[in-house]
C-alpha cells in the first residue's frame, strides 16, 4: 500500500527547539519559590545507622531543612517489590543509599550543609558476590523480604537474598542430553555498565499545604512514577501529578523511581518546590546500572547440527534493591535458550540481592548480556561439530509458525533473512573447521538475537482538532530522543490526510494526558502507534459524519485526502477541513468539535506466564529479531581489537521513519561497541572506583567502525501498518559478534565481558607458551 | 565577596555582581537563564556546556565567570538570527543528528568554532574536532554527516 507520510524520512519534530537550545529539560526549569535539594549517601555498603547529627548543618545560613528517614512517614517504594525507603532509617544497604537530605536556598549552601552532617555507622558484614549471596546462611540484604509487597508475576524466596526466580520448562532436558550426540557446557559473564544518558537525573517536586504533589521529572514514564509515589505515600492517584519535560536520554536508566521519592520527601518537609539534580558521580553510583550476569549454558546437539536440548542457569546481581531486577530475570529468562527451535529447554533465572550498587533496566532488559552467552556458546558448539556457525544457526532458527520456548506460536519472524543479510553484508566466509590463521589477525563473527516486549501493556491517546485543521495529540508517551513524537505525528497526519506540520504533540502530564506504561521494552511505536491510530480513526469517522451533513451525502461515500473531505465518486465535490468547525463553534456554523480517542491493550490471555513452567501462549505480543556481523582486526602487540565494520540487519516490521530508524541503529551499535570493548564499572567491596567520564570511557566520535544498517520488514498483523519495535535488540548482538570475530582472528575465546586489551594480550601470551 | 563582571552575552552588554567562584556555566544557566547551555558532568568531560568565548569553544563548567571579563560569549541561544537558524543548526535537523538534544548545543558550538578555524576539514578531522563532546544517542554518524554537509555547502 502507498502511504503519504508513513515510511518517509520525516524530520524529528522536536529537533528545531533542541537545535536552538530552547527545549526545556527538567533541570532548566525554575518554579516560583523553588529551593534546592542535596542528598547525603551512605559511607559504607552495609551498615547500621546509629546516629545522625544534623545540628551543625541546620545552623548554616540559607538551610531550610535537614531531613532524615525518622522525620518522614514510613513508606516503602518500588514498582516490582516495595523494598526501598526514600531515606534509610535502620541500615544502609549500598553506598548510594540515602541517609539524609538538605533543602537550601541554593546549590552551594545545600552542598555545604551536607558536609556538616555527622553520621555514626556500625559497619555490617556485607555480600558482594551473587553466588555467595545465594548460599544458605549468607548475609541477608533484606531480612524482611517476605513482608514486602510484590507484583504477582514473580517468585521471591523467603529468608534468602533471592528476590526473583523464573523457571522455564519445555520438554525434558535430561532425556534430550542423553539422546544428543554431544553435550557442550560453557559459562559466561557480563560486567556492570552505566547508561550515561547525557542529562543527569533531574526532579522538581512540590508538595503543597494540602499534600497535592506536582513532580517535574526526567522519567521514562509519567504514570509509573505517579503510581509509585502515590502508592508509596498512600495517596489517591489524582493527588499526584507528574509532568515530563524534554528528557536527555533514558536507555532504561530513567524508568522506575531514581531520585523522585527523595525529592518529594524533601518538599514534603518544607512544602515548597525543591529541585534535585544528581551529579554525574551520583548517576554512576546511586541510580542504576546494567545488571551483571553469570550465565551457565549447557547444550545437547546432534552431529547433523540439530539442537536437542538446552539448559541455562542465569544469576543476576540486582544490588541492594530489586528495582526491575525480577522482571529482567523473567523476560531474559524466558528468552535465554535463544531464537532457536529446541524441543527440550530448562531455564532457571535468579535475581539476587547483594550490597553492590542497584541494577535496573538497560536497553535490552538483560538481552545484551544473555545474547553474549547464547551466541558465544553457539559458535563454540559449531566448532565442536565442525559446522559453519552461520549454517548452524540457520539450521535451528525460529521461523513463522515455530513454537517458541514458552509455547507461543511465533508470528512475524524475519530472523533468517536478518542472518543472511548480515552475513552477506559482512562478506561471510564459511568456516568448516577452526580457523588457523597466521600473519595479520583479522576475523569475522556473527550473532543473532530475539527479544520480547513487555506484555500485556496498554497505551492511550486523545486527539483534539482545531478549526484551522491543526491537531494536538495528547499522550503520555515520553520521547527520549528516539523520535516517538515524530512517529505519532506521522500516524495522525497519515490517517487524517494532513501534513505533519499541522500536528503538535503534548508533553506527558498525568493531569491531562491519558495512561501509557512508558518508554520501555521497545513498545512505543507498536502500542502508542496503535492507540494514536485508533484515536485518529475515531476522529476521522467523526469528521466524515459532519462532512456528510454538510455535503448532504452518506459518510461511506466520503474520504479524507490532502486536507479535504471528498466524495469518492466525484472528487471535485468536497470540503476542506479548514472550512469545518472541528475545533469548536463560536457563534455560527454547523457541525461540532471533534475529539478522537484511542486505547490499545495487548491481550492478557497467555501473556502472564506460568510461574512453574514459564509457559505462555502470548508471552510477548511481538518478538524482535536481528543479526549482526562484525569484522575485526586484532593487534598482537597491544591486544587492541579494532572493529572495522559492523553489518546490522534487524526486523522492525514496517518501517515508519527510515531516518529515525537509522539513528536508532547507529546509536545502538556504538553503545553496544562501548559495552563490548571499553565500558566497565569497577566495583571493589561495594564502592565504584570509576564514577566519572575520566575513568569510565565512553565511545567518542573517533575511530568508530563502518556501520551498515539493513532493515528487514516482516510485517506484524497487530502492529500499526505492520510495525514492531526496534530500540533495544540493536545493542544485543555486538558483544558476541565481536567475541566470535576475535576468536576467528586469534583463536582466543573471551568468555567475560568486556573484551579488553589486557585479556587478549594475556591470552595471546598464554597461547605462545 | 561579590565582584563586578562586565561582558557581552549573545550580543548584549551585561554587568553582573557575582561570587568569585561562580563558573561561567552557573552564570549562564542560573543567573542569565541561558539554559541551552547544558550541565552534563561539571568536570569538562562531556562537552554539553560548551559555549563560545570570543569565538572559541570553551567548556563553561571549567572556567570561572570572572575570567570572561570584557569578553564576548555566544551560547546556543545566540547562534540563530531570530528564527533564521545557523547553517549548522539546519544541517543537524536535516540529517537527523538530533535525538535527545542534550549534547546538541555543545556539539553545534564546538563544530562552529572548529570550522571557523578549519574551513576545509576531512571527515577524520571533524571526528577529532568533536571528540571532546559526548553523545550517547546517535553514534555520531549523523552528527558528522551534518557537519560535513555544512562544509560541502561552504565550498
Amino acid at each position: 500500500m502507498e502511504y503519504s507520510v508513513i515510511g518517509k524520512p520525516v524530520k524529528n519534530v522536536d529537533a528545531w527547539k533542541k537545535a536552538m537550545g530552547i527545549a526545556k529539560f527538567t533541570g532548566d526549569l525554575k518554579i516560583q519559590g523553588m529551593l534546592y535539594g542535596k542528598i547525603l549517601r551512605s559511607a559504607y555498603p552495609h551498615a547500621r545507622i546509629l546516629k545522625i547529627d544534623t545540628i551543625k548543618a541546620k545552623k548554616v545560613l540559607g538551610v531550610k531543612a535537614v531531613v532524615t528517614g525518622k522525620d518522614l512517614p514510613k513508606s516503602l517504594f518500588g514498582t516490582v517489590i516495595k523494598d526501598r525507603p526514600a531515606f534509610v532509617t535502620e541500615k544502609a544497604r549500598f553506598m548510594g543509599d540515602e541517609v539524609a537530605g538538605v533543602v537550601a536556598v541554593d546549590k552551594e549552601t545545600a552542598e555545604e550543609a551536607i558536609d556538616l552532617i555527622d553520621v555514626e555507622y556500625e559497619e555490617l558484614p556485607a555480600v558482594f558476590d551473587p553466588l555467595e549471596a545465594m548460599k544458605k546462611g549468607a548475609v541477608l540484604v533484606h531480612e524482611k523480604l517476605h513482608e514486602y509487597a510484590h507484583v504477582p508475576i514473580i517468585t521471591v524466596k523467603k529468608g534468602t537474598n533471592i528476590c526473583g526466580h523464573t523457571k522455564l520448562r519445555k520438554g525434558d532436558v535430561e532425556k534430550g542430553f542423553k539422546e544428543a550426540d554431544l553435550v557442550v557446557e560453557d559459562t559466561f559473564t557480563a560486567q556492570p555498565i552505566q547508561h550515561c544518558q547525557m542529562e543527569p537525573h533531574s526532579v522538581i517536586a512540590h508538595v503543597d499545604g494540602l499534600r497535592n504533589i506536582t513532580i517535574w521529572a526526567s522519567t521514562q514514564s509519567a504514570y509509573v512514577t505517579r503510581e509509585a509515589i502515590a502508592t508509596g505515600l498512600g495517596l489517591p492517584a489524582n493527588k499526584v501529578r507528574v509532568i515530563v519535560p524534554y528528557i536527555g536520554g533514558g536507555f532504561g536508566g530513567k524508568y522506575f523511581l531514581k531520585a523522585e521519592a527523595q525529592c518529594v520527601m524533601l518538599s514534603y518537609v518544607v512544602r515548597k518546590p525543591v529541585k534535585l539534580v544528581l551529579t554525574r558521580e551520583e548517576v554512576f553510583t546511586a541510580t542504576s546500572v546494567r545488571q551483571p550476569l553469570i550465565a551457565e549454558m549447557k547444550t545437547g546437539v546432534n552431529r547433523d547440527g540439530r539442537i536437542v536440548a538446552r539448559q541455562c542457569r542465569l544469576i543476576w546481581d540486582t544490588g541492594a534493591y530489586a528495582d526491575i531486577g525480577p522482571n529482567i530475570s523473567r523476560n531474559a529468562g524466558i528468552s535465554a535458550a535463544g531464537p532457536y527451535e529446541i524441543p527440550n529447554v530448562c531455564v532457571d533465572s535468579y535475581t539476587v540481592y547483594t550490597n553492590n550498587p542497584v541494577s535496573g533496566s538497560f536497553r535490552g532488559l538483560g538481552m545484551p548480556q544473555v545474547t553474549f552467552a547464547i551466541e558465544s556458546h553457539m559458535d563454540m558448539i559449531a566448532e565442536k561439530i565442525e559446522m559453519d556457525p552461520l549454517e548452524f544457526r540457520l539450521k535451528n532458527v525460529e521461523k513463522e509458525g515455530s513454537i517458541g520456548a514458552t509455547g507461543q506460536v511465533l508470528h512475524s519472524v524475519g530472523l533468517k533473512e536478518c542472518l543472511q543479510k548480515a552475513a552477506a553484508g559482512g562478506k561471510w566466509i564459511p568456516k568448516k573447521k577452526a580457523n588457523k590463521k597466521t600473519g595479520k589477525l583479522t576475523g569475522i563473527g556473527i550473532a543473532c538475537v530475539h527479544k520480547t516486549t513487555a506484555t500485556p501493556t496498554s497505551s492511550c491517546a486523545f486527539l483534539k482538532l482545531n478549526n484551522d485543521a491543526t491537531v494536538e495529540i495528547i499522550t503520555s508517551g515520553v520521547d527520549l530522543g528516539q523520535g516517538s513524537n515524530t512517529v505519532v505525528t506521522q500516524i495522525v497526519a497519515e490517517e487524517l490526510g494532513i501534513s505533519p506540520e499541522q500536528v503538535v504533540v503534548s508533553p506527558p502530564d498525568t493531569l491531562m494526558s491519558p495512561f501509557d506504561l512508558g518508554t520501555i521494552s521497545s513498545r512505543l511505536t507498536f502500542h502508542m502507534g496503535n492507540a494514536v491510530k485508533r484515536a485518529a480513526e475515531d476522529a476521522r469517522q467523526e469528521i466524515l459524519n459532519i462532512a456528510s451533513d454538510m455535503l448532504d451525502t452518506n459518510p461511506d461515500e466520503l474520504e479524507l485526502r490532502d486536507g479535504r473531505v471528498i466524495v469518492k465518486r466525484n472528487p471535485k465535490k468536497g470540503i476542506f477541513l479548514k472550512e469545518m468547525p472541528l475545533g469548536g463553534r463560536y457563534v455560527t456554523g454547523i457541525g461540532h468539535p471533534v475529539l478522537g480517542k484511542g486505547t490499545f491493550c495487548t491481550a492478557r490471555e497467555g501473556a502472564v506466564i506460568d510461574l512453574e513452567t514459564g509457559q505462555g501462549a502470548n508471552a510477548s505480543v511481538f518478538w524482535m529479531y536481528g543479526a549482526q556481523a562484525a569484522e575485526v582486526e586484532v593487534d598482537p602487540e597491544t591486544g587492541e581489537v579494532k572493529v572495522k565494520k559492523i553489518v546490522a540487519a534487524h526486523d522492525a516490521g514496517k518501517v515508519i521513519n527510515p531516518l529515525l530508524l537509522e539513528g536508532q541503529f547507529e546509536g545502538s551499535l556504538v553503545m553496544g561497541l562501548g559495552g563490548t570493548l571499553l565500558e566497565e564499572l569497577v566495583w571493589e567491596n561495594g564502592r565504584t572506583l570509576n564514577p566519572s567520564f575520566v575513568d569510565y570511557k565512553l565511545p567518542n566520535a573517533v575511530g568508530l567502525p563502518e556501520m551498515v544498517s539493513i532493515f528487514v520488514e516482516e510485517p506484524h498483523r497487530e502492529g500499526p501498518y505492520g510495525a514492531k519495535g526496534i530500540g533495544e535488540p540493536l545493542t544485543a548482538c555486538i558483544p558476541a559478534a565481536i567475541a566470535n570475530a576475535v576468536y576467528d582472528a586469534t583463536g582466543i575465546r573471551i568468555e567475560n565481558l568486556p573484551i579488553t586489551r589486557e585479556k587478549i594480550l594475556w591470552a595471546l601470551k598464554e597461547k605462545e607458551k | 565577596m561579590k565582584m563586578k563582571l562586565k561582558l557581552k552575552v549573545n550580543g548584549a552588554e551585561l554587568e553582573a555582581f557575582i561570587e568569585p567562584h561562580t563558573t561561567l556555566q552557573d552564570l549562564l544557566r542560573e543567573d542569565l537563564d541561558f539554559t541551552g547551555t547544558k550541565e552534563g558532568c561539571s568536570s569538562g568531560m562531556c562537552g554539553a556546556c560548551t559555549v563560545l568565548v570570543d569565538g572559541k569553544a570553551v567548556k563553561s563548567c571549567l572556567i570561572i565567570a570572572l575570567q570572561c571579563q570584557g569578553k564576548e560569549i555566544t551560547t546556543i541561544e545566540g547562534l540563530a538570527r531570530g528564527e533564521q537558524l545557523h547553517p549548522l543548526q539546519t544541517s543537524f535537523i536535516e540529517h537527523g543528528a538530533i535525538q535527545c538534544g542534550f549534547c546538541t548545543p555543545g556539539m553545534v558550538l564546538t563544530a562552529k568554532s572548529w570550522l571557523d578555524e578549519n574551513p576545509n576539514p576531512s571527515e577524520e578531522d571533524v571526528r577529532l574536532g568533536i571528540s571532546g563532546n559526548l553523545c550517547r544517542c546517535t553514534g555520531y554518524v549523523k552528527i558528522v554527516d551534518a557537519i560535513m554537509a555544512t562544509v560541502a555547502k561552504n565550498k
